[in-house]
Parts: C-alpha cells; structure tokens; sequence
C-alpha cells in the first residue's frame, strides 16, 4: 500500500521492501492553463493583438518546459555525476531518464517524465541521488512555479508494479524557477526517501547544480 | 570510554561512575534547508518530574525563558539560535544532590522553535544526538544517536535522567512527538 508524504518526512524504501531493487521516479505536474483560458476567453481580440501581448506562446500553452534531472552526489554534498535530457544514462545503467517532455501535454495525473533507478548498479561512492526540476528558459519564457499546479513524484516498484510512496507538493512555489523534489538516500545500509519539496531560484540545471561543488 | 546507546537502552550512571554528582547533559543537531527555509531553531528544555511523570507547576519546565531551576539542581546553558558549530548545541547542566527529594526524573526534550509558523520539522534535522558528560572530569559518559525516525514531528523527546535504587540512570527514550511546545507542557501537567 502506498504512504502518502508530507513535506520533511524520511522513508524506509529498502527496509520496508526487501528485496527491492529497480523502481521507476515518476515526477508529473500540470501547467496552469487557467490563465490561458482566460485570454481565449476574451472575445474580439485580433489574433494579432495577441501575438503581440507578452504570453502568446502561453496561450497556446505548448511552452511550458520543465526539466526533471537527477544529481548523483557523493558523501561530501559533491556533484559526481547529472542524468537530464542531455544525458539520458548514469553510471553503469544505475539511473536512467526516459526522456524529456517538451510540452507537459499529456493526461492529468500521469507521469510527465520517468527516470528508472537501479540500486544494485548505483557506484558505491554516490550517497544520494537528487531528484530536481527545473523550468528550461524560465528567465526569457517569464515562468515561474505559480504557474505549475498538482507537481507530484512517486516511486513505483519495476517488479511488483506497486506503488511505493508519492508525495505531492503542495507549497505555495510561486515565483520559484526551481525546486528540489526529494532525495533517494543511504542510511545506514539501506535505501530511504526524504520528501523535500523546496522551490528556489536558480534559473537554469547548472545554477542547480552549483549547489552540489 | 563512551557508552553508545540505542533506542530503548538505560545505563547507570551513578553505580558505574562512583562520585559522579554533576553531569551535563549535552544535546546537539545539523540542519539542511535550502534558501527558500527561514531560520532553523531548535531548544533543549528540562522537566523535573516526579514520580506521576509529571512536573509539580511551571517552575519545574527548564529552557530559555527559565534558565536555572530554583533548588539550583538543573541549569540550562541559553539559546542557541542558529545551530552552527560542532559539538553541544545546547546544554543543561544537572547536579544530583540538589534535585528535589520528590522529583524522580528529567526528561531532556528537543523541540523546533515555531515549527508550524516556519513549515519545519525533524526530517529537516539530522545528526541529532542527546549525550551525558562528567561535569569535573568533561569526559563523555553516554551517547545517543537520534537518528532518522520522526521525520514528520516538531519536538523529541531525547532521554531520561532519572532515579534509580539509590543511584541515577540515563534512557535512550527517543520518542516523537506532535502538537509543539505547548502540547507537550500540557503533556507533563504543566
């Protein structure tokens, strides 16, 4: 049965579950189109007033581009590796992306990007793997997590098929460009998972990872 | 030597440590938030109980806004605001001659400042740590690893001093608890 998490809350994956080993990090969100709605709305504007209105790629609502990568990060809090949509394959296989959605289309609810996690093949000098968003272009596209709604991430067992744990994110992230989703960590021999769920600023995956030196 | 204890455990203090009558009781943490978190403060607090595990009225509630019990037995060392450091974060000093005949225990709790206001908890807490030092001879007697457990609470209750025949004895309790500071005052009859 899945457990519902709450922001700050730290899990057992491994010594609840033994026995597991490849899961899937499902990580979702729905673009605010309300505001879109909004504008179409509006009746007898020109559809070139809106090309020149600021916001006429959000209209259409196709350009909302967020980016789940994951920071392989050492005992000391140093970055040793960065799976994203430019470099779909961790060490060994042991963390895999399935790929970037450009759009966020897709139905409510589902998982908008997939990354598969093997824990048999993570090198044993990453202590964590840090599972990040971040709003590709945020600065010239004006976006910000106000404008994101329902972000979730949940793990789900390759094998069982179970789901495991989801969390959904629930701050209020407006003006955020970026947020720092949870964490799949060791301790003390095992594997667990801490619901972060803080938005930040950085504006780009490098100011991301910058954090992680 | 150290003793490192797990949760649950109890060890004499007294019977093993013959002349020990002051000790200070040492609680430390680490905090990681990121820079969307406001500050971070965490406090030790005391309660004398007696042997109804409660304390006998307000004054019997040791922390920052009453930093030395009045029988002198129990003294808290102040508030540190910001966690940042190595070693003891907070510290209470405990003398065992002065404490009360009626007080049969201390109950050494950490709480989060404001943790509802400030959205914080122990998840974003690690390190935490409750440890007993030999006041005259500053050698560590007793650690306890708090470890990774209440995730979703806002105040621990770390470890119990507390008699025991004619001796005292120290608890690895490492309860959780909900509901903040006032809930737990209520909690000990204060």
């Amino acid at each position: 049965m899945t457990i519902n998490l709450t922001k700050g809350q730290k899990i057992d994956l491994t010594k609840n579950h033994p026995g597991l080993t490849v899961f899937k990090v499902g990580l979702g969100w729905e673009p605010n189109i309300g505001k879109s709605d909004e504008i179409k709305s509006k009746s007898l504007l020109s559809s070139l007033t809106r090309r020149i209105s600021e916001g006429t790629e959000k209209i259409r609502g196709a350009s909302f581009d967020l980016d789940s990568s994951v920071f392989l990060v050492d005992a000391n809090e140093k970055r040793v590796g960065t799976v994203y949509y430019g470099n779909l394959d961790g060490p060994n296989g042991c963390v895999k992306h399935h790929g970037d959605s450009l759009t966020g289309r897709g139905v409510k609810g589902t998982d908008k990007e997939n990354i598969s996690v093997d824990l048999t093949k993570i090198p044993s000098n990453v202590n964590k793997l840090v599972f990040v968003v971040n709003i590709y272009e945020c600065k010239s596209r004006n976006q910000h997590f106000g404008m994101v709604g329902d972000a979730f991430i949940h793990i789900n067992d390759t094998n069982s098929g179970n789901e495991l744990c989801r969390f959904n994110l629930t701050d209020d992230y407006n003006n955020k460009t970026a947020l720092i989703v949870g964490e799949i960590y060791r301790y003390g021999g095992e594997w667990k998972f801490y619901a972060i769920g803080e938005g930040t600023n950085d504006v780009s995956l490098s100011e991301m990872s910058n954090r992680y030196r | 030597m150290t003793i490192s204890l797990e949760k649950g455990q109890k060890v004499d203090l007294t019977k093993t440590n013959p002349g020990l009558k002051k000790i200070k009781v040492g609680l430390g943490w680490d905090i990681k938030t990121f820079d969307a978190g406001t500050d971070f403060d965490l406090d030790a607090l005391a309660f004398l109980l007696n042997s109804a595990d409660k304390v006998r009225g307000e004054k019997d509630f040791v922390f920052y806004n009453n930093l030395k019990h009045e029988s002198g037995a129990v003294i808290h060392s102040g508030d540190n605001k910001t966690g940042l450091g190595e070693g003891d974060d907070e510290m209470v000093t405990l003398e065992f001659d002065k404490v009360p005949a009626d007080i049969n225990k201390i109950s050494l709790v950490i709480t989060i400042h404001e943790a509802e206001a400030r959205k914080h908890n122990f998840g974003m807490v690690s390190n935490a740590f409750v440890r007993v030092v030999d006041s005259d001879t500053n050698i560590e007697l007793v650690r306890y690893d708090l470890g990774e457990d209440y995730s979703t609470e806002t105040a621990v209750i770390a470890g119990d001093v507390y008699r025991h025949q004619d001796g005292w004895k120290f608890s690895a309790v490492g309860s959780g608890f909900q509901g903040g500071l006032v809930a737990l005052m209520k909690n000990y009859g204060a």
